[in-house]
């Protein structure tokens, strides 16, 4: 329990001091690396909860699939002449040591957590996968299908929005600002 | 789900396919006026589903979903707000010019979302409702994409919106720590047995009403109002001014009145703080435009104070004329911002004061409908505005807050002026240019149409509201 304490309190320090840092940061990529981090220790605090399933989840989608992404976007727009100049700032320790001492201390975290048998829940049980599903698919599928339709909302407004002007359109448009 | 709960969620439905269909419309044969008819048809088709989920009402979905008179009453003025806007739409995009489709599909998503804001009964279609209604509105505010200001308006409402709904999101995990309630009727019996309001309760309100109060423009949160509605497109701007506050104050009647929200003090101090705020902000400020969208923002400010009133007032009713009230107020902006979205050239909107000169001598019909909202947003009798105003000074003198009514009274006379200031505009002998550049590029046949239904509504319910108030009298009944 008190090792569940623990574990809860030091990792919420964590992702908020990683989002001040992100939110504050310059550089864009020294920002996503700390923003990166703050989702882990997102995590660390869903796992102390008893909400594994979730942590994992965070992690894979969130952590994993989205802000590598979006790293790697952030990359690939930046060729051209003075990209591997940009390059080699990056990967200055100045660049990632923050980030990555938030991480070991996470990463200390969940041994310290599992090695005392934490991740028990802070006060519930814990919550396999089965049982999510059963209550997305159960009582809260009208909720599952809204968020569908949430998705669809999104999707159409970023084609809109983001849509490549038509050559022949632009020139009309020119007078406006 | 059985079959009763399929029907019962119908209108739901419709939308939610109506979505879909103009999509995919969209995707293959991009052809505005195909596309227009069919979200047209499909609100219609969503309306009509109104009447055989009344048979299965009152019925709770899965726990989310309260289908009951109430609900439907507010599902059906919310698709009827949606279809004027669909209609009003038309032309104004038509005057644009292209990339007509896709707003179709924002438009019925958006109302996807109000229409279960209205009738949600637990935070997560709570949340989700107001999550798909506000991603909708993001884009349809900054749909004209090529000015700088409907771009601007959507990052601020972006910005904004995301905040308060962070603000709503933790008053919600608050109440549910404490209560271990997500469902507005469970939370009220766990309230009840914890024997009243405590630190959490009080302080999870408090985040909720923020969160809630964003999206009514009630001041405080009124900073995103005048922008948004300045840069949004015209037809858009009507959407939000008309049709997401009715679903928003849709909900908090319902939340406030489950959860009996108004036997406690200290809310309906913070009640009665924005309502008094919302007030004086909103004509103060309104008295200072120039612009006529900007004026009816702050106007719109305003109106969401008198509206917070009968919220106060509380009881049935608080509540029947808090409902009148927004039915009068959706018709009155729908008119007033599709007047504007008529009047609007292709590359920005009619919103100067100069666009209204003289605009009765020129178009007397869209300047008599204009000048008809203007007078009911003022509150001028045989309007509908004017009935839905004297029920909330009825309501607030029935549980007598009188300090309330006698500021609602010293508004109204401030708001006089604007308003009045407007219509002389309106009335004014045009100038030989305004004579010359005297055209309604964005009027279409269906905006027209449904300008014409809504002003005849708006008079209608001025002399004769007996009909829609036996209609509310049910649907409060059944809350």
């Amino acid at each position: 329990m008190l090792a569940n304490t623990f574990t809860f309190y030091v990792a919420g320090l964590v992702a908020v001091a990683a989002t001040a840092l992100a939110i504050t940061g310059r550089n864009a990529v020294h920002a996503l690396l700390y923003f990166n981090v703050s989702l882990l220790a997102t995590a660390l605090v869903f796992f102390t909860f008893g909400a594994p399933f979730i942590a994992a989840l965070e992690v894979i989608i969130y952590a994993g699939a989205i802000l590598v992404l979006f790293l790697f976007v952030m990359m690939m727009l930046n060729l051209g002449s003075q990209a591997s100049e940009r390059e080699r700032e990056w990967v200055r320790p100045r660049v990632w040591i923050g980030p990555g001492i938030l991480a070991a201390i996470l990463l200390a975290q969940l041994a310290f957590a599992l090695a005392h048998g934490a991740g028990q829940g802070a006060g519930q049980a814990s919550i396999a996968p089965k049982q999510i599903a059963l209550a997305l698919f159960g009582p809260y599928v009208v909720g599952v299908e809204l968020a569908s339709m949430l998705l669809l909302a999104g999707l159409i407004g970023a084609f809109h929005l983001g849509r490549r002007e038509a050559p022949a359109s632009k020139s009309l448009e020119k007078g406006d600002a | 789900m059985s079959s009763a709960d399929w029907i019962a969620i119908s209108p739901l439905i419709a939308v939610a396919a109506a979505a879909v269909v103009v999509m995919m419309l969209a995707a293959f044969w991009r052809r505005h006026a195909i596309v227009a008819a069919a979200s047209m048809i499909g609100l219609a088709v969503a309306l009509f589903c109104v009447l055989p989920a009344r048979s299965a009402a009152p019925r709770m979905v899965t726990g989310l979903l309260a289908i009951d008179e109430f609900g439907l009453f507010y599902v059906g003025l919310l698709l009827k707000g949606s279809l004027a806007v669909a209609a009003v739409s038309y032309g104004y995009l038509r005057a644009r010019g292209r990339d007509a489709e896709e707003y179709y599909a924002l438009l019925l998503t958006a109302t996807l979302g109000c229409v279960t804001l209205a009738v949600s009964a637990h935070f997560v279609s709570f949340f989700l409702g107001l999550e798909i209604l506000s991603v909708s509105l993001y884009a349809l505010i900054a749909y004209t994409r090529e000015r700088a200001r409907s771009i601007e308006a959507g990052i601020k409402y972006l910005v904004l919106a995301a905040g308060s709904a962070a603000f709503l999101l933790f008053g919600m995990a608050l109440l549910y720590a404490e209560y271990g309630a997500m469902g507005f009727a469970p939370l009220a019996k766990a309230l009840k047995a914890s024997g009243g309001a405590n630190v959490y309760m009080l302080a999870g309100m408090a985040l909720i009403l923020v969160g809630a109060g964003f999206k009514l423009a009630a001041a405080p949160f009124h900073l995103w109002t005048p922008d948004v509605y300045e840069g949004a497109p015209a037809p858009a701007t009507a959407f939000v001014a008309g049709v997401s506050k009715v679903a928003m104050a849709a909900l908090l009647l319902r939340f406030l009145t489950q959860l009996g929200a108004t036997d406690s003090r200290p809310i309906l101090i913070a009640l009665s703080a924005l309502a008094v705020a919302s007030m004086f902000a909103g004509n103060l400020l309104a008295l200072l435009q120039r612009n006529v969208k900007r004026i009816l923002a702050y106007s719109s400010i305003a109106h969401i104070g008198y509206l917070l009133v009968a919220f106060i007032a509380a009881g049935p009713m608080g509540a029947e004329a808090a409902t009148f009230y927004l039915a009068a107020y959706m018709i009155t902006t729908l008119i007033a911002f599709g007047v504007v979205a008529a009047l609007s050239p292709r590359d920005r909107d009619a919103d100067a004061m100069e666009d209204y000169q003289g605009l009765f001598w020129r178009r007397p019909w869209m300047g008599g409908a204009f000048v008809a909202a203007l007078l009911s947003l003022a509150g001028i009798p045989l309007t509908a505005g004017f009935i839905g105003k004297y029920f909330v000074v009825a309501s607030g003198i029935g549980s007598a807050l009188w300090a309330l009514v006698l500021i609602l009274a010293l508004n109204s006379a401030i708001g006089l002026f604007y308003y009045l200031r407007s219509v002389v505009a309106v009335y004014a002998r045009p100038g030989e240019e305004a004579k010359a550049a005297d055209r309604a590029p964005g009027f279409s046949l269906a905006g027209g149409v449904a300008l014409a239904v809504l002003g005849f509504s708006l008079i209608l319910l001025g002399v004769y509201p007996a009909p829609l108030l036996r209609l509310i009298q049910t649907a409060i009944a059944s809350l």
